[in-house]
């Protein structure tokens, strides 16, 4: 693990010297939230559409960040490489899965906090009621969508096939899992399906948190157990 | 002292047979070149040795060490630039001699060495914007920063304009009197003779002959080192 924080800060300045990966994690996120409030009406029960919202969109900045942007990262090393020569070193895979999701991660976290202070400066956004639980349920969002993406990352040859398949599972995963579209809005048969995907837990219990309502115990598993499978299958995928 | 010994390297790959019984060792300090056509084996000899393929047979033993079972640290002790490798396009210079010395448990001194390779001036230039010459200059001061006693140089000069090539070769005499074994992969025949103490040519998977290039180029009656490498591949009576 040692220099890992050396690699994880140029890793981070190589994703924000790509405009197309700032634009995904910053700017996309906050013209979502900005389209999302212009027809901000109150959810059924009352809650304030951007009390939803920026919970909302906070997964779906983690979403970019690890399903299209970290796949594509990864392949693109494989597809031109960059993966080849640090084979050659003493970096071990670890190590390097391991900057590539925090680097990626404080993207997300850069990305989430922009949507906040546009959400408390523009809207009049409610501070969390449970800050811890947002921040765990963040991060086990942020884990488990990860090791989806480490996945993709770790099997695709090519970065321009890793983005197809990352948006590929991004963009119908957003729709229906209650990232772009509240929960509360969806028909019945869409929620059924979309609380299948990965996504769903995540939302969730961001909200919950951010709402103070009680976590599900069964997301948090949900989310950790994703981390865990998607993660182990991905390091022993894994081909430099 | 050898620095490498293989003994009866074999190395398939599906059914085509890369390495078929190489034998060859390195003295430390000698800048000691593998020769021989595309498809004879040379790089897959290379991959071998530094850990980067595990070999199918014979016996292989860089600096004391089993280039795959003791990957991790033999790693520590070499370096290496392979062909086509590459570095993310927006990585800085200075960046990138940063991050691959982070690596190295007892890495050299990576602004040091970026001064001596005359990196310095391109400390904040990105990868991707280097010349050809410079981004070679680059991959053998990453090479290095692990402070290596064994460097692997696989086709180097490929793709260098004359100047860029003559400015590389005095860059790895520079290496050999700083006390490093270079093993020098090349196509070049004149590089060959310029540079290395000794030469193994191979073909098809074997080592043709070697020795130093007076010896190879007096064993095949020859005018140059190159007429002596084309009686002894035949590539020249095509």
């Amino acid at each position: 693990m040692k220099g890992i924080t050396n690699v994880i800060a140029v890793e981070l300045k190589l994703i924000m010297r790509d405009p197309m990966s700032a634009f995904f994690a910053l700017a996309f996120p906050a013209i979502m939230l900005w389209v999302k409030m212009r027809s901000g009406k109150p959810l059924p029960g009352g809650l304030p559409a951007i009390d939803a919202t920026v919970p909302m969109l906070s997964v779906f900045v983690i979403g970019l960040a690890a399903l299209v942007v970290l796949p594509a990262t990864l392949a693109q090393y494989r597809e031109r490489r960059v993966l080849k020569r640090l084979r050659a070193t003493p970096a071990s895979a670890a190590t390097l899965f391991g900057a590539q999701w925090a680097a990626h991660m404080l993207l997300a976290a850069l990305g989430t906090a922009l949507l906040i202070v546009i959400g408390l400066a523009a809207y009049g956004l409610t501070a969390p009621a449970n800050t811890a639980g947002v921040i765990l349920a963040w991060t086990l969002s942020a884990l488990s969508l990860s090791a989806i993406g480490l996945l993709v990352g770790a099997l695709v040859p090519s970065g321009r096939g890793a983005t197809v398949i990352g948006l590929g599972l991004f963009f119908p995963m957003v729709f229906i899992s209650g990232v772009v579209i509240p929960r509360e809005t969806l028909s019945g048969s869409m929620r059924a399906i979309g609380d299948l995907t990965p996504m769903a837990p995540a939302v969730e219990a961001v909200r919950d948190g951010w709402a103070g309502t009680a976590m599900s115990p069964v997301a948090l598993v949900v989310m950790f157990a994703i981390f865990i499978a998607a993660g182990g299958v991905a390091v022993r995928a894994f081909r430099w | 002292m050898k620095v490498i010994e293989i003994d009866g390297l074999s190395k398939s790959y599906k059914n085509r047979k890369a390495v078929d019984g190489i034998s060859l060792t390195v003295a430390k300090g000698e800048i000691f070149g593998i020769a021989g056509p595309n498809g004879a084996g040379k790089t897959t000899i290379v991959e071998c040795a530094s850990g980067l393929r595990r070999r199918d047979g014979g016996t292989l033993r860089v600096l004391g060490l089993d280039p795959w079972n003791d990957r991790r640290a033999l790693l520590q002790r070499i370096g290496v630039q392979l062909q086509e490798a590459a570095l993310p396009d927006a990585i800085k210079v200075g960046e990138a001699l940063r991050m691959y010395a982070s690596f190295y448990d007892r890495p050299a001194d990576w602004r040091k060495l970026m001064d001596e390779w005359g990196l310095a001036d391109k400390e904040r230039a990105g990868f991707a914007g280097l010349s050809g010459g410079w981004k070679q200059r680059l991959f053998i001061a990453l090479a290095l920063v692990g402070d290596p006693e064994v460097v692997f140089l696989d086709e180097l000069t490929t793709g260098l304009d004359p100047s860029a090539r003559r400015m590389t070769w005095g860059l790895i005499r520079d290496m050999r009197d700083r006390g490093i074994s270079v093993v020098l992969v090349t196509h070049f025949m004149d590089e060959a003779e310029a540079l290395c103490d000794r030469i193994a040519i191979v073909g098809e998977g074997r080592v043709i002959a070697e020795g130093s290039p007076r010896e190879l180029t007096a064993a095949g009656k020859s005018a140059s080192l190159e007429d002596a490498y084309f009686a002894l591949t035949g590539g020249g009576t095509e």
